[in-house]
């Protein structure tokens, strides 16, 4: 492990300041997970200043949002996350419910638990493998799609879409599940963990990862507040935030999870408040599983032509990369008059600039691959 | 109720309270070129929607002696009028917020800091344009990590010259959400390190979502 | 399956034919092929390209995430030889547009295409890619409608994202279209 350098711009027999040069990583490269630009001024192998460019990738959402009708929208949601296009989905639905005041029957609400966590071991599966991708290991990629295959089939069988679902409907679902998705769950959490065991077995424990990982990058619980980071990056810093707990929302409050939380606020923290995440995921799968009963899945009286009384409503929910929120302002006509997305990786990663100053420039992509950004989700 | 939203509410209603004088936003109206008729209509309604929700007597008080109701505006109502109170302990389950403020557009550091004190965390930073009132609100969305509250702050500038302080200095966080909103809305916040053209390309001048754009 | 492919950018081995000498005085470049044919030996050549066809690792959205999947072991590119992912646009020979292309990330995309060598081939993957897709709506300010506007483009695979059989599908046509010939047999939907 090389030790941060704290004190730069000296070089290190003290004859004045060191040159610097200016490094551009991406808009397109490997380890940068998209079309993410990051602008570093380096000192040797150090990193001065890592400033990230964004707006490669911007689609205009919020735009698009002003332009449609509040359903029209609908499948824009899954779109800017599309790993975890679940939650997206149910914080659009949820603000509108919220607005229209349905009620949502229970049934419905079961099958979205059980949907969203699914889509977030799907979404942690894909962090995992470009983590370690990024890491330089590619077999623990092969892995990780493989399982994320078997959930992708799942949801497929539900809604048809293999990524970008559209599955929620205000005040219900688009179609009802099946016995072959709730068998097929069913069969998924007992296949699972002994997946999760093997992970742990091959990468967590492996020295190589704890080497590269393990008092890499910190970010403190005090650093996550200023900047708004949510999610497994406040997690790893030892703050038990989660929207499912802090803001309960649909049948969460039902269920018995822990959230977990580690002090440690490195990379390796992050990591393994992912894995254990996870392993959550199971457990509230297993429970709304038990606990789901036969009844309708679309609230009974859901107006044909959404019209939203005025006023300014927000939803927010714990999406794979933290936390979500729709901030929508309604003045009573069939399109938002504005919609505004919240988006985790946007909060997580504003702190990279401060997080990675003096560090190696390798460390400092380790440590993005910790943030696990979703390049979409930023830009919007 | 809860105990740090009776702090909240007690902070903000000595923050707005004091600088009670209604001429904070009207002034700022006024100079702008035009809406003459926005800036007369502003003043009028001080003491009229007397705030009933703030809880505790001694802040009702403060607010009803010269706390400026949210500017009600003289042009036609399409948008939704803003809150009759500037301090509101709100129904979670209705809005998804706890607390919600409208304070002007110069105490917005100071409302940030009284966040910050109390240990919330920045959630977002946004514009709304109303266009029809000639104004552009400001919404700053606040979230606490540890007790899970949500809080708002809103506070409205002119239209034409959408000026304010930036809360950079108090939430690291803003930078970014500030630089979006100033991409978005043409919002200027005074005293930002960096307000270029964050979503946008680099060379881009227009406002997008302006209601008034037109690409 | 038997659309026509749009024919723009490199000559393909079809073109390869000994065709008609250009008249005096027009304007079109003297092609290699032209002046001394080696059928045989461009076959070959092109049969070997069309089965090593190294892509450039160039995600941009939703549609990267099915590249990945399309590229992992239950989709298996490996298997029509396209799996060698190739993270520089100096090594590689076919770019997958994955995904929306905006104005500002248009002039980077149009240098990855510059900097990739001859022959190299284009894959518009997905609506955006297309058209511009579901971002594409009246008063949009930001994307690329088709990033055939930028450079031309061999393969068109449409969906949102397409699937990976999709994306597969569109490998085999580009190798139908360096080759000539469909060397695997087309899948049939069931009745």
């Amino acid at each position: 492990m090389i030790a941060r350098k704290d004190s730069l711009s000296a070089a290190p027999d003290g004859q004045g300041p060191q040159e610097t040069f200016v490094l551009n990583l991406g808009p397109q490269h490997p380890a940068a997970h998209g079309v993410l630009r990051v602008l570093t001024t380096m000192e040797g192998e150090w990193i001065q200043r890592a400033e990230p460019v964004i707006g490669y990738i911007h689609r205009m959402h919020e735009k698009m949002g002003e332009n449609r009708t509040w359903a029209k929208f609908l499948p824009n949601t899954s779109r800017i996350d599309y790993l975890s296009a679940m939650h997206y989905t149910h914080a659009f639905v949820g603000v509108v419910e919220r607005a229209l005041k349905i009620e949502v029957p229970a049934r419905a609400e079961y099958i979205r638990v059980i949907t969203s966590e699914l889509n977030r071991i799907a979404s942690h599966m894909v962090w995992w493998g470009a983590l370690l991708s990024d890491l330089g290991g590619l077999t623990p990629f092969l892995y990780a799609f493989d399982d994320r295959e078997k959930i992708l089939d799942l949801l497929e069988g539900l809604c048809g879409a293999r990524l970008t679902y559209c599955y929620y409907r205000f005040g219900g679902l688009y179609n009802d599940a099946d016995d072959d998705f709730l068998n097929g769950t069913r069969a998924f959490v007992k296949h699972m963990p002994p997946r999760l065991r093997m992970y742990r077995d091959l990468v967590s424990d492996n020295i190589i990862l704890r080497k590269r990982l393990e008092e890499i990058g910190p970010i403190s619980a005090e650093m996550c507040r200023r900047y708004g980071a949510t999610g497994p990056v406040i997690r790893g810093a030892g703050v038990a935030y989660d929207v499912r707990r802090c803001e309960p929302y649909s049948v969460y409050p039902k269920f018995d999870f822990k959230i977990p939380t580690y002090p440690q606020a490195d990379s390796m923290a992050r990591y393994l408040v992912r894995m254990d995440e996870m392993e959550q995921s199971l457990r509230i799968i297993d429970q709304a599983l038990d606990q789901i009963t036969a009844g309708p899945f679309m609230a009974p009286k859901v107006p044909r032509v959404i019209k939203l009384p005025p006023g300014d409503y927000c939803y927010a929910v714990e999406a794979a990369r933290g936390r979500f929120m729709v901030r929508i302002v309604s003045d009573g006509k069939e399109m938002p008059y504005r919609l505004k997305l919240r988006t985790p990786s946007f909060s997580n990663l504003s702190l990279f600039e401060e997080a990675s100053r003096g560090m190696i420039l390798p460390d400092a992509l380790a440590m993005m691959g910790s943030l696990d950004l979703v390049i979409p989700d930023i830009d919007r | 109720m809860n105990a740090t939203l009776e702090r909240l509410t007690s902070q903000f209603v000595q923050l707005i309270g004091p600088a009670a004088v209604p001429a904070n936003l009207p002034v700022r109206a006024a100079a702008g070129p035009h809406e003459p008729a926005t800036a007369a209509a502003i003043p009028a309604p001080v003491p009229a929607a007397a705030p009933a929700t703030v809880p505790t007597a001694a802040a009702s008080a403060a607010v009803a002696t010269g706390t400026p109701a949210a500017p009600k505006p003289a042009a036609p109502a399409v948008p939704p009028p803003p809150p009759p109170s500037p301090v509101q302990v709100v129904d979670h389950a209705l809005k998804g917020y706890h607390f919600d403020a409208t304070v002007s557009p110069d105490q917005v550091v100071s409302a940030a800091s009284i966040l910050d004190r109390e240990g919330f965390a920045l959630d977002a930073v946004t514009g709304v344009d109303w266009i029809a009132q000639s104004q552009m609100e400001v919404v700053y969305d606040y979230f606490h990590p540890v007790n899970g509250l949500r809080a708002v702050v809103r506070t409205r500038v002119n239209r034409a010259e959408p000026e304010l302080a930036t809360i950079s200095n108090v939430f690291s966080g803003a930078n970014w959400h500030e630089r979006e909103a100033h991409d978005f809305f043409g919002l200027r916040f005074t005293g930002h390190p960096n307000l270029t053209p964050f979503l946008l390309p680099e060379d881009a001048t227009f406002h997008p979502l302006r209601k008034d754009y037109q690409p | 399956m038997e659309t026509p492919l749009k024919s723009m950018g490199q000559p393909t081995p079809q073109s390869f034919q000994p065709g008609p000498q250009p008249a005096p005085g027009s304007e079109r470049p003297v092609e290699c092929s032209q002046i001394a044919q080696f059928a045989k030996l461009d076959d070959l050549l092109a049969l070997g390209r069309s089965y090593s066809l190294w892509p450039l690792t160039f995600g941009l959205a939703c549609c990267a995430i099915e590249m990945m999947a399309a590229g992992m072991a239950r989709w298996d590119l490996a298997r029509f030889g396209a799996e060698v992912f190739r993270p520089s646009p100096r090594q590689a020979d076919v770019m997958i547009v994955a995904g929306t292309v905006n104005k500002k990330m248009a002039p980077a995309v149009k240098l990855l295409y510059d900097q990739m060598l001859e022959p190299k081939w284009v894959i518009a993957l997905g609506n955006c890619a297309l058209s511009g897709g579901p971002f594409n709506f009246a008063g949009q300010y930001g994307i690329v409608e088709g990033v055939d506007k930028l450079f031309p483009v061999d393969v068109y695979v449409p969906g949102c994202p397409p699937r990976p059989e999709a994306i597969i599908e569109g490998i085999l046509k580009l190798e139908e279209k360096i080759t000539g010939k469909r060397h695997f047999p087309v899948a049939k939907l069931k009745e």
